[in-house]
């Protein structure tokens, strides 16, 4: 947890009285502790590109696990209010133009999910993608990243795989890859929030899997 | 700007139908909405449901009992969970969609037990809210009132007795025993037998069974001969008589009292006499029974009369599986009705033809041999003739194998698309004949070639002289078992057809084609454990042609260790019953029955069986490939 509350150091004064600051001032649970009694946010975003610089946060979605359960009532989901056309990418995750027009701004939407997330660690499959997207969001509201601690569930897998000594070959590491890895159920993919509830799924397996009701600490999962 | 957390989300719509805060969440509400008693909530009250519910994964292992902290109904959403009770017996295995709720199994007396048998999704609704529900709602709560009782009512009907047929006949033998000494005259024995109300007694000399005397003896070889009062009994009984062990299943007794027209039976155990059964004793009641079949069919004069029996076999055949009978077994009953509908027809025959000129047998090959024979097996025959045949002769063995094989199609065992067949005349030969045909292909094998008249290994006599079909087995196994070259090209053909199990254990199905999506159970399963099991016995001159018996051999004659042999047995064993059951259901769908099987559908915990049956037929080529086929690639 130290590595985070460094690289957050040199933006503590410019974030001061910021949503961003009210997040940072929960405390973070200690990397010693059982993954059953961390908060995790597991989180998903849509967007318009795969590129960060030219794309735009289209929606984001997500839910709480709570004593090692996925809590369904904590679940969320948000449209974001995009600058310009979806174009191409609406054949993807399906959102159109129309169905955004009355979505909440970037920056109302990145208010709930600091809320929501304060004092959790961040679980994401494939985090580097999401999160260049938050935190381009975070640093024009609040001159500053998100910082969170987070959890990859891809590089979960991919390092497991690695320890086993399994051929990865491409599409290995997609979510649905994984989840069938578990035998976890199909899910429909392509939603911000429901490829949260599969993201989420799959930590409680591949935790379930490696802690084997043992006691399993959080720093084996960062 | 101000932060509301529990804000829903803004794509709320206020209308008056029921809406999910969260429409994401839609797909857990239709599932629970398939789910017994949750299709029997309104739309608000699921929803609401939904918002509470708490999604767990468990490994294989856990366990739930009393002791559990979290209270609540579990429904699995994927995976597969035992309810035992306190002695361990099963009482319910629960898959996706059903729930269990531990407090309330445990509520009454009596432990309850529930184990993650399968790595499992659970959602659980808290015991708060599944409380709630249950007071709110007569029909949700209904469902749950003697859930344990119900539940204990269907494992009772899970738990049914084997099937009758299957029991050992010890189970139903009588045991109070008239036992009579050979010196004693008729009328002693005839009143014992009156004062004890039994029909048969057994005659004893030197403390061992010498004989039998029923009602019948006394009746046919006493009154009606007339002798006096004070003859011997060991005058008028039945000596030696046959006898039967205890362990035997009552389908094997009865099928051999019916055959023999015996109406007692003596059954010993540990070679001591311990009872007798009559036929009486053998329930017979039920007309689907496999043995009135095979009786019936003895009894029919005419190819219709018999078409008209065998056509039910299919509906008989789903009344046997779901009265319990394994695959095994269930293939027995087949093979045996194939024999007797085949030797029927032999008989039906030599009525017209008149008797055989010469010895002669009818061979069964393939699976009719082995006795592993399923729904539209074809078939594969042959004759042997004695080698004094005359050429005149001849043409009787002719119209005989027309009258079978013809008979044979009609009946539904259809012409045998290789042709191997009796009307054949390549398979209608002197016995001299068979065996140089079997030289030829030894000394020579390619692997098409021994892929080709492997069938050929597993013959049985079905009719006739056994001796003729032992002299063929004789030197079949005499030149196979002594030629590796021949056995390498068997290995080969062995070896050809690779379980469908690809990188990661996934099913490897067609691709394209009819059958796409689909597995061939008998191609990829079925034949090449036959054809492993079949290499090893030629190769170690072992004349057992059923795969069970062929591997016990093998295991007795210490060419394959118990554990590799037992595994065999097991996958072969839990294949065939997929493919009966599969074959099952098509029948009760009305479509035609085939091997094709699209894995997809099957349940989870089957499809894991079959990959490890699968993973067990791959490892036992490995072994055929080092054993047979080492260094030749």
């Amino acid at each position: 947890m130290w590595q985070v509350r460094l690289r957050r150091l040199p933006y503590t004064r410019r974030v001061a009285g910021t949503a961003l600051q009210r997040c940072w001032q929960k405390p973070l649970p200690a990397t010693g502790t059982d993954w059953r009694q961390v908060s995790f946010l597991v989180v998903d975003t849509e967007m318009s590109s795969l590129d960060a610089d030219d794309g735009e946060l289209l929606s984001i979605g997500w839910v709480a696990v709570e004593q090692g359960a996925i809590v369904l009532g904590s679940a969320r989901h948000y449209l974001v209010q995009a600058q310009r056309s979806v174009g191409q990418s609406a054949i993807i995750h399906s959102l159109r133009d129309c169905e955004l027009t009355g979505a909440a701004t970037g920056a109302e939407v990145l208010q709930r999910f600091l809320a929501a997330a304060a004092g959790k660690v961040l679980v994401l499959h494939n985090a580097a993608l999401d999160m260049a997207f938050l935190d381009r969001v975070s640093r024009r509201e609040f001159n500053a990243p998100v910082l969170l601690p987070l959890v990859d569930t891809l590089l979960q897998e991919e390092r497991l795989l690695r320890r086993k000594e399994q051929p990865i070959r491409p599409g290995d590491l997609r979510l649905h890859a994984c989840r069938e890895r578990y035998q976890l159920p199909p899910h429909q993919g392509h939603n911000a929030l429901l490829d949260a509830l599969a993201t989420a799924e799959l930590l409680l397996a591949l935790a379930a899997h490696r802690g084997r009701g043992q006691f399993f600490p959080l720093r084996q999962l960062l | 700007m101000g932060i509301d957390t529990e804000a829903p989300a803004p794509a709320v719509r206020e209308t008056a139908d029921p809406v999910l805060a969260v429409p994401e969440l839609a797909p857990v509400a239709e599932f629970l909405a398939q789910t017994l008693p949750f299709d029997e909530l309104s739309k608000e009250n699921l929803y609401q449901a939904v918002g509470s519910i708490l999604v767990q994964y468990y490994c294989r292992g856990e366990v739930f009992d009393r002791n559990t902290v979290q209270l609540g109904l579990r429904i699995v959403r994927s995976g597969a969970v035992e309810l035992r009770d306190a002695d361990n017996k099963l009482l319910d295995r629960l898959g996706e969609g059903e729930s269990f709720h531990i407090g309330g199994l445990n509520a009454q007396q009596g432990e309850v037990q529930a184990t993650v048998i399968e790595d499992a999704l659970v959602y659980l609704l808290p015991d708060p809210v599944y409380r709630g529900l249950r007071d709110a709602h007569r029909h949700f709560d209904r469902y749950f009132t003697g859930q344990r009782s119900r539940r204990l009512r269907r494992a009772a009907r899970y738990q049914s007795e084997p099937a009758i047929m299957l029991q050992e006949v010890r189970t139903v033998m009588s045991t109070g025993l008239l036992t009579v000494s050979a010196s004693d005259t008729v009328r002693q024995v005839a009143q014992s037998m009156a004062a004890r109300r039994v029909s048969s007694a057994f005659v004893m000399a030197a403390g061992q069974l010498a004989g039998i005397v029923t009602d019948r003896d006394l009746r046919v070889r006493f009154v009606a001969r007339g002798l006096p009062p004070d003859t011997v009994v060991s005058e008028i009984m039945t000596s030696n008589p046959e006898t039967i062990d205890g362990s035997q299943s009552i389908f094997a007794t009865t099928l051999l009292m019916t055959q023999r027209s015996f109406h007692h039976l003596p059954v010993m155990v540990d070679d001591e006499l311990k009872g007798i059964v009559t036929t009486s004793d053998l329930i017979l009641a039920k007309q689907d029974d496999p043995v009135y079949l095979v009786q019936h069919i003895s009894r029919q004069h005419d190819v219709a009369g018999i078409k008209d029996l065998v056509s039910g076999l299919a509906n008989l055949m789903v009344q046997w599986v779901n009265s319990g009978l394994r695959a095994q077994h269930v293939s027995q009953v087949l093979t045996a009705i194939s024999d007797a509908v085949t030797v029927r027809l032999i008989q039906l025959a030599e009525e017209k033809l008149g008797a055989a000129p010469v010895a002669w047998c009818w061979l069964g090959f393939g699976s009719q041999a082995r006795a592993e024979q399923l729904l539209g097996a074809d078939q594969d025959n042959g004759i042997i003739i004695d080698n004094q045949v005359e050429p005149g002769q001849r043409p009787w063995f002719a119209d005989m194998a027309d009258f079978v094989c013809d008979g044979l199609n009609e009946c539904g065992y259809v012409y045998c698309p290789g042709n191997v067949m009796a009307k054949n005349d390549e398979w209608r030969q002197p016995l001299l004949e068979w065996q140089q045909k079997v030289r030829r292909w030894v000394s020579a094998p390619t692997p098409d070639a021994a892929m080709r008249v492997s069938i050929f290994f597993d013959l049985r006599c079905i009719y006739g002289s056994q001796v003729l079909c032992d002299e063929l087995q004789a030197v079949m196994l005499k030149q196979a078992s002594s030629n590796s070259i021949f056995l390498a090209a068997m290995a080969a053909s062995a070896l050809d057809i690779k379980p469908p199990l690809g990188i990661f254990r996934r099913f490897v199905v067609d691709r394209d084609g009819e059958h796409r999506d689909y597995l061939d159970l008998k191609k990829r399963g079925v034949l090449p454990v036959t054809e492993m099991v079949r290499l090893r016995a030629l190769a170690n001159a072992i004349g057992a042609v059923n795969t069970d018996e062929r591997l016990k051999a093998l295991v007795k004659g210490r060419h394959m260790t118990i554990v590799d042999s037992r595994n065999l047995v097991d996958a072969l064993h839990f294949i065939q019953q997929l493919r009966i059951k599969h074959q099952c259901g098509q029948i009760l769908r009305g479509e035609a029955v085939s091997n094709f099987l699209n894995p997809k559908d099957l349940p989870k915990m089957a499809k894991e069986q079959l990959r490890d049956a699968f993973t067990i037929i791959d490892d036992a080529q490995s072994a055929i490939r080092q054993t047979y086929r080492a260094g030749m690639g």
